[in-house]
């Protein structure tokens, strides 16, 4: 992971861990088909946090 | 319920569902890159924009241009990013940001900020607005700007006079939409350009008009159509330019640069400056038939400092919506005491300082640390400028007091020495003598 950026990559894990406790917070007022929707793109953001963490890992 | 027309910059598409869903009641119109953002600026009418900083994981914070341009077409333009340093936040709002809130908080966040700009809007519209968006207590000049108010709807110019800080910019906007003109309030720092840059702002150019004009721009003059063209620091414009100017003004057409097709742009001028027009005649800096067309109506703003019955409203006013403030008897006494010579532009910078902080309650010795220690019982800095001038001689101490100016300024603008050599309209050559003396003179300095 030489050369990059530690501050971008935290910069990315605030603003995913941010949208999905945003996301959650949401998530009871929404109709069904939105929770659906809902809960594929909070899936996605939660695959990249993994992956993020991940990345930090390596940097570490 | 008032429905908003409300701009999202955001290029996660989760955050884009969480803004959506938030703002659900009014019309939303999202972008998720700058090129689609710089588009949809430019085409559509925004009464709100909500802007991410940093666009993809390489970006490097785009989102800023794009603050810019909305600032530029008088939306009220606020930051919602999790790129919240210091240096980002100065330069979103020299930018033109109206607010910076970090991301994560949006159910808190985003209902606050509608709430604020629909009581503003409405605060404006019923005249209110000596305790929204022109907080004052001070009855000159509250009075110097109900009658301004007066002359809003008509197509007089407006010349607004007064230090640095003291909100003439604030007043144009205000000035604005009391004017029910349909056009944008469109915002131009002439002391920001050189003339060549200030030309292309003000008049646009066609495509390949000069090197670097890759595509064809629309002037300040044309955004301004049936709207405010508002000209800060005029007193900064060539004599050149000011003839440019006076031409379009009293024609009402001009060319853009590399154009033989004239454009029409029916827009009313508010203008501003910080010095003395008549002293600014009289030393042939500023043409007198150009100061007659933009002096319809002359408005002058004290000084903070000279309204101090003005300073805890405003501190009330900054930090509504957010922490509240309680300072204690002596640091009251010594901000009441202070000179702010940056005004209400220091004020505010004061008060987001002490908010973020980690007592509420301010004393004495927070104020005084953020202040700098630059208040004094009256008399006492002339005191210690008598003392210093018998201890080491007069030129001594005027360059002394020179130097603490210039540093100061140099601090408040980040080191950008441009800035304070327009600013404090000193020659360079001063600014790089006094920076030797302070040893500040290397060449990592800002330009």
């Amino acid at each position: 992971m030489t050369g990059i950026d530690n501050s971008k990559l935290l910069h990315d894990l605030r603003s995913k861990c941010s949208s999905l406790k945003s996301a959650a917070e949401l998530y009871k007022d929404c109709s069904p088909a939105e929770k659906k929707e809902m809960l594929a793109l909070m899936n996605s953001a939660a695959a990249e946090i993994a992956k993020l963490l991940g990345q930090l890992e390596r940097t570490a | 319920m008032e429905k908003l027309n409300i701009f999202v910059l955001e290029d996660d598409r989760l955050a884009q569902k969480v803004m959506g869903a938030h703002l659900a009641p009014h019309n939303v119109d999202m972008a998720a890159d700058l090129d689609s953002a710089l588009k949809k600026l430019d085409a559509g009418r925004y009464d709100i924009g909500f802007f991410d900083l940093m666009l993809g994981v390489n970006d490097d914070y785009s989102g800023l241009k794009a603050i810019a341009a909305a600032a530029k077409k008088g939306i009220y333009s606020v930051v919602v990013s999790s790129s919240d340093s210091d240096e980002m936040i100065d330069r979103a709002y020299a930018l033109g940001a109206s607010d910076f809130y970090a991301k994560g908080n949006e159910e808190a966040n985003v209902g606050e900020i509608l709430r604020k700009f629909l009581q503003n809007r409405r605060a404006a519209a019923s005249d209110d607005i000596f305790t929204s968006a022109f907080i004052t207590e001070d009855a000159e000049t509250r009075a110097a700007a109900t009658e301004a108010l007066k002359y809003a709807p008509t197509d007089l110019p407006i010349l607004i006079l007064g230090p640095s800080g003291t909100g003439k910019t604030s007043l144009a906007k205000i000035l604005h939409e009391h004017s029910g003109r349909e056009g944008a309030f469109v915002s131009i720092n002439c002391s920001a350009y050189t003339d060549d840059l200030l030309e292309a702002e003000l008049f646009g150019h066609k495509k390949g008009a000069f090197t670097g004009a890759a595509e064809a721009r629309k002037g300040r003059l044309l955004e301004a159509h049936r709207g405010t063209l508002f000209l800060d620091e005029i007193g900064t414009m060539s004599h050149n330019m000011q003839m440019k100017l006076l031409k379009a003004i009293e024609e009402r057409t001009f060319y853009p640069l590399g154009s033989e097709k004239p454009e029409r742009s029916e827009f009313r001028i508010i203008s501003a400056t910080l010095e003395d027009p008549q002293a600014l005649i009289a030393q042939g800096k500023m043409r007198f038939d150009l100061f007659q067309r933009i002096h319809g109506y002359t408005i002058n703003i004290k000084p903070l400092a000279r309204r101090r019955a003005d300073i805890f409203p405003l501190v009330h006013h900054f930090t509504k919506g957010g922490r509240r403030l309680s300072f204690s008897p002596d640091a009251k006494a010594f901000m009441q005491d202070y000179a702010w010579p940056g005004n209400i532009r220091e004020l505010k910078k004061f008060t987001d300082l002490v908010s973020g902080g980690q007592q509420g309650r301010v004393d004495l010795e927070t104020a005084r640390r953020h202040l700098k220690g630059q208040c004094a019982a009256p008399g006492s800095a002339e005191d210690a400028l008598y003392a210093a001038a018998l201890a080491g001689g007069l030129d001594a101490a005027l360059e002394k007091v020179s130097a603490d100016i210039i540093s100061r300024n140099l601090r408040e603008n980040g080191g950008v020495r441009t800035k304070t050599l327009a600013d404090l309209k000193i020659s360079t050559r001063l600014l790089y003598a006094t920076l030797k003396k302070l040893g500040l003179d290397t060449e990592g300095g800002k330009k």
